[in-house]
């Protein structure tokens, strides 16, 4: 999953009073140097950097948490779908007493019933939705954990920004360490083993959002949706910043567990129409797992992370 | 004597205060009893790969949920152990309240005769009634103990050879706490503080 630039994480992290006298001679005469970059540069870039991972983690660390409610939100909307689906299931069968007399008593039901399942649909997609935008936001703070210098270095005013405007200039201080240890690749690796969790888990939450959404008592084929449809316009964006869209295929790549590569592609997926109530269960638990997210490891690199910058972040 | 009796007043207020905690205790360990004894009612199902619908074009999928799902149960069943000592501990609480509440009246110089121990004023509760109110409650409250221990226990085997009703009868147990009677808790106390009710 190495999709940045390689770089390795250790790369001559001398302290930089070592290479002073050299450097000093070196930053009046070019400004697109080798790395490493001239310590007068490093003394300013490093409070900047510090300053924008500390940022970005807060902000992961927020994420995750958003991530949980979307999720647990998604899950109390599925478990109402599919209540509300097996009941009207096995309306048929109902023992329903005194009321059994009233006319009309069942398809009456029914018809609220399917009132319900359409309600708790659309609030299913909405979590889903919801949850597609935090991994988003992750994969975008995962990619703006670089420091570049902005404008000409020669400027009496030094200014960094998250983007590059020098080839040269790859935002990591030569791979020093930004606070005490970590350099900016070390950062990155960290943040993308955690984003990669949970690109995977929005991935096979997408299968269980599509089995749910599909799961029906209506004549099937009424617009039902299948792996390769767009759950909501833009969906496909969404997910192509995430990793998750295929464009030779022109659909969603297939779910797979993080310890395993090869997925079956999910077009083989043969439909159940109409899901009994144990394939429903393992569903629902499959939601509630999270089998993706190592959640002792996510805990361990936010406390790596917040240990490195001296702030408590989780 | 009246001051003694204030002193034995005071113990009660304690032991309610000790009485609260353990409610809260009590629904916390319901709470992680009933999430646990959910998951070990689908481990079965679980372990079925045939109820795995689509899922199972997700390599490993099965494995993974059901190793997911131990690790939960594993985690209540080890919170659960950890309630059961904090019911250890106000179970240890009420035995030293009993403990010290017996030396006032026998401890040393002051030896009461059984007359004195029985004697009353106005609305205020014996000696007697002082004493015998913080043997049954520490009483009660060690045997309820002792019966959560072995509810606790006997779950675990039950996620190996799950049965949906032993699981219900555990539970209706655990929430029943059978070892303390609510109305007799309440007699005690209306005794204890009668002219607070009057």
């Amino acid at each position: 999953m190495d999709t940045l630039e390689p770089h390795s994480p250790y790369i001559s992290t001398k302290s930089e009073s070592n290479s002073k006298p050299e450097i000093e001679n070196r930053s009046s005469s070019l400004v697109s140097s080798p790395v490493p970059p001239p310590a007068s540069m490093l003394r300013l870039w490093r409070p900047a950097a510090q300053r924008n991972l500390r940022n970005q983690w807060s902000k992961m660390a927020s994420y995750r948490q958003q991530w949980i409610s979307a999720s647990s939100n998604g899950r109390s909307h599925a478990t109402s779908l599919v209540n509300s689906y097996l009941s009207q299931r096995y309306m048929p069968s109902m023992e329903l007493g005194v009321l059994s007399d009233m006319p009309e008593i069942r398809n009456k039901a029914c018809f609220k019933l399917c009132k319900q399942q359409e309600h708790h649909r659309s609030k299913l997609l909405s979590s889903y939705k919801d949850m597609v935008a935090v991994v988003n936001y992750m994969v975008n703070i995962s990619r703006s954990m670089r420091c570049f210098l902005k404008g000409p270095s020669s400027s009496p005013l030094v200014q960094f920004s998250s983007y590059s405007e020098d080839v040269n200039d790859t935002g990591d201080g030569g791979g020093m360490p930004v606070f005490v240890f970590l350099s900016v690749a070390a950062f990155e690796k960290l943040s993308e083993e955690l984003v990669q969790m949970f690109e995977l888990e929005l991935n096979l939450k997408r299968l269980l959002v599509v089995e749910l959404l599909a799961t029906t008592c209506e004549t099937p084929q009424v617009n039902r949706f299948c792996w390769s449809d767009e759950l909501y316009p833009g969906e496909f964006d969404d997910l192509s910043i995430c990793n998750l869209y295929s464009k030779e295929t022109c659909e969603p790549i297939a779910p797979r567990l993080s310890n395993c590569n090869s997925g079956m592609p999910a077009r083989s997926v043969q439909y159940h129409d109409q899901p009994n109530q144990e394939i429903l269960q393992v569903y629902l638990t499959t939601w509630l797992a999270e089998v993706n997210i190592d959640t002792h490891r996510v805990n361990e690199i936010f406390a790596i992370i917040g240990e490195e910058m001296h702030v408590s972040i989780s | 004597m009246e001051g003694i009796v204030k002193k034995y007043q005071q113990k009660f207020k304690k032991i309610r205060e000790e009485m609260n905690r353990w409610d809260e205790l009590q629904s916390r360990l319901i709470s992680q009893f009933r999430n646990a004894s959910s998951i070990i009612e689908r481990l079965q199902i679980i372990q079925d790969s045939k109820n795995y619908g689509s899922l199972i074009s997700v390599g490993g999928i099965e494995v993974a949920v059901l190793r997911k799902q131990l690790e939960s149960l594993q985690a209540f069943l080890l919170s659960m152990k950890k309630t059961v000592e904090d019911f250890h501990g106000i179970v240890l609480c009420l035995e030293k309240i009993h403990r010290d509440g017996k030396q006032l009246v026998k401890g040393g110089s002051n030896q009461l005769t059984l007359k004195q121990l029985q004697q009353r004023v106005g609305v205020k509760p014996t000696l007697a009634d002082c004493l015998d109110g913080l043997m049954l409650l520490h009483d009660m409250h060690n045997s309820e103990y002792a019966l959560k221990v072995s509810l606790v226990s006997a779950l675990s085997p039950l996620a190996v050879k799950p049965s949906t009703s032993d699981l219900g009868s555990l539970q209706q147990l655990l929430v029943d706490q059978p070892n303390i009677p609510k109305e007799e808790v309440q007699y005690i106390f209306e005794i204890i503080f009668a002219e607070e009710i009057c």
